[in-house]
């Protein structure tokens, strides 16, 4: 099959690879008919994931056609089009249970650090990911949820992370009737976010970035105020628009490449002295109110960070972190996508075959023509 | 707060905390999806590795996508004895990620070398009979 392939930071190619197999009775094959490139495989691209080898092949956000199932699938056969939340979940053992999914305990290996996932390096459990044509889905009985007969793959794609990420972000945030909510990162997962924080009922929502293409974007799909951190000082910024005292809740939307500090960006992501930049983090803590709720969803990888936690403790902030377990969630938002609340497709601006990849992952990681979200068809041709 | 923003389409509808999927945070113990009970335990020959915390079992299901190899494979198993709470374990898999790098660009360039070596010394040996 055709696969993209890392090759070493800032290469991917798209070369010939073995069709993945059943390799446990629980495990079936997809044929993927869509998938995306998220931000976190940025920090892939990069270099910045522990364990990241040659020849893997990226994607945890993807759709498509069951080929293949091993005989402890059930629940789906052949033929059936499902989406495939990027978290390895067993279903069965003490977090899953619990409703953590993305905290499974029989799908990694290699660390405590996260549960297993797809096409996300050896630190997530070593699975190639579904930037493909075909990939092995583990767990098959658990994750996988069938696409409704009057939806095509665009319209749930984004049930695979993104949406749900960002809906996450917003409920742990604890979001009240009438809160002033930031979100930094006006990328998918933020815009997500910001929606998610209307639905959630707040008075005001605020995004941040660089880029004013990306503000324009949000201004446009989420209905939110904007402010772009090169043409203000953001905390002092945030703070006069509250009354001098910060947000009710910000939402970390960002990960650890965020820009911003020269001083984070040489530590972090030159010099490796730290896990990436630690800059959206601590505007979070600055620009949020004493008794606030800080609630990340940016990725961050190990092995640490240098983070102004007490400043988080002083101002007795809440701080609520995780990946999300998006298993929990498909239903209730293919419910919102459905009734028309959210246009989740609506941010897709950009749409290559897989033979493509490497020229969408320039234009993502550059944020060129005005880029918000890449999909790669596997199957169709160039 | 913003004056447009019951306008905004489905706005409040998730208002009430019991309306958000991921309220309480954790639920009551129950099995998801269709899972049936504890997995089986997945049969392999390739070499995974599982992270220095000696209480920890390997899991049930792993991935066995681009099994360790050469002077990397050798940093990755190193680094693979120590917990995941050691700075050193991920420095060395991030080093090994480098030389993973190099080590596939010697490998694709060997073909090449080999011909440019064979050239200069078959080169060498015509250029020594023609002068001798």
């Amino acid at each position: 099959m055709r696969a993209l392939s890392y090759q070493g930071p800032y290469q991917v190619r798209v070369k010939d690879k073995p069709d993945p197999r059943i390799e446990h009775p629980q495990d079936a094959v997809l044929k993927v008919t869509k998938t995306a490139i998220c931000g976190s495989d940025l920090h892939l691209l990069h270099g910045l994931i522990p364990d990241t080898r040659v020849g893997c092949t990226f994607g945890h956000e993807f759709a498509g056609v069951v080929e293949e199932v091993g005989p402890g699938v059930t629940n789906l056969k052949p033929g059936d089009r499902v989406v495939v939340p990027f978290n390895i979940s067993c279903g069965a053992c003490f977090y899953c249970k619990k409703g953590l999914t993305a905290c499974c305990e029989n799908s990694n290996p290699s660390s405590d650090v996260a549960g297993g996932a797809f096409g996300f390096s050896h630190t997530t459990g070593g699975y190639d990911g579904g930037q493909a044509e075909y990939v092995r889905v583990p767990f098959a009985n658990v994750g996988p949820m069938k696409i409704p007969e009057d939806m095509d793959e665009e319209d749930v794609l984004f049930l695979s992370d993104i949406f749900p990420t960002g809906y996450m972000g917003a409920e742990m945030g604890g979001i009240q009737p009438g809160d002033t909510v930031v979100v930094f990162g006006a990328g998918p997962v933020g815009l997500f976010a910001m929606k998610s924080a209307w639905l959630m009922g707040a008075g005001r929502v605020i995004a941040v970035d660089l880029q004013d293409y990306r503000l324009d974007f949000a201004r446009k799909f989420a209905h939110v105020e904007t402010l772009n951190f090169k043409d203000v000082d953001i905390v002092t910024a945030i703070k006069e628009t509250t009354e001098g005292r910060g947000a009710d809740v910000s939402i970390e939307a960002v990960g650890c490449e965020a820009e911003g500090s020269l001083l984070q960006r040489v530590l972090g992501l030159g010099l490796m002295a730290e896990a990436g930049a630690s800059t959206a983090l601590n505007w979070c803590m600055h620009a949020t109110r004493k008794g606030g709720v800080i609630s990340v969803v940016g990725v961050y990888g190990p092995p640490w960070n240098l983070v102004d936690i007490g400043t988080a403790m002083n101002k007795n902030q809440t701080l609520r972190l995780g990946q999300c377990n998006v298993k929990r969630y498909m239903p209730h938002l293919l419910e919102h996508i459905r009734k028309g609340r959210v246009d989740a497709k609506g941010i897709i601006t950009h749409r290559f075959s897989l033979e493509d990849a490497p020229k969408a992952y320039d234009l993502f990681s550059k944020k060129q023509d005005g880029c918000i979200k890449c999909v790669l068809s596997p199957h169709a041709h160039a | 707060m913003n004056p447009n923003a019951r306008n905004i389409p489905g706005y409040g509808v998730d208002a009430d905390p019991k309306n958000r999927p991921g309220f309480p945070k954790e639920e009551s113990p129950q099995l998801r999806g269709d899972a049936r009970g504890t997995p089986s335990r997945q049969q392999s020959d390739a070499e995974v590795f599982k992270h220095g915390q000696p209480a920890r079992k390997m899991p049930l299901v792993f991935g066995t996508a681009q099994p360790p190899q050469g002077v990397s494979g050798m940093l990755r198993r190193l680094a693979y004895k120590y917990p995941d709470h050691w700075t050193r374990h991920w420095m060395m898999l991030l080093l090994a990620d480098r030389v993973d790098v190099a080590e596939h660009k010697l490998r694709r360039g060997l073909p090449r070398l080999a011909a440019g070596a064979a050239a200069l010394l078959v080169g060498g040996v015509v250029m020594r009979r023609l002068r001798a």
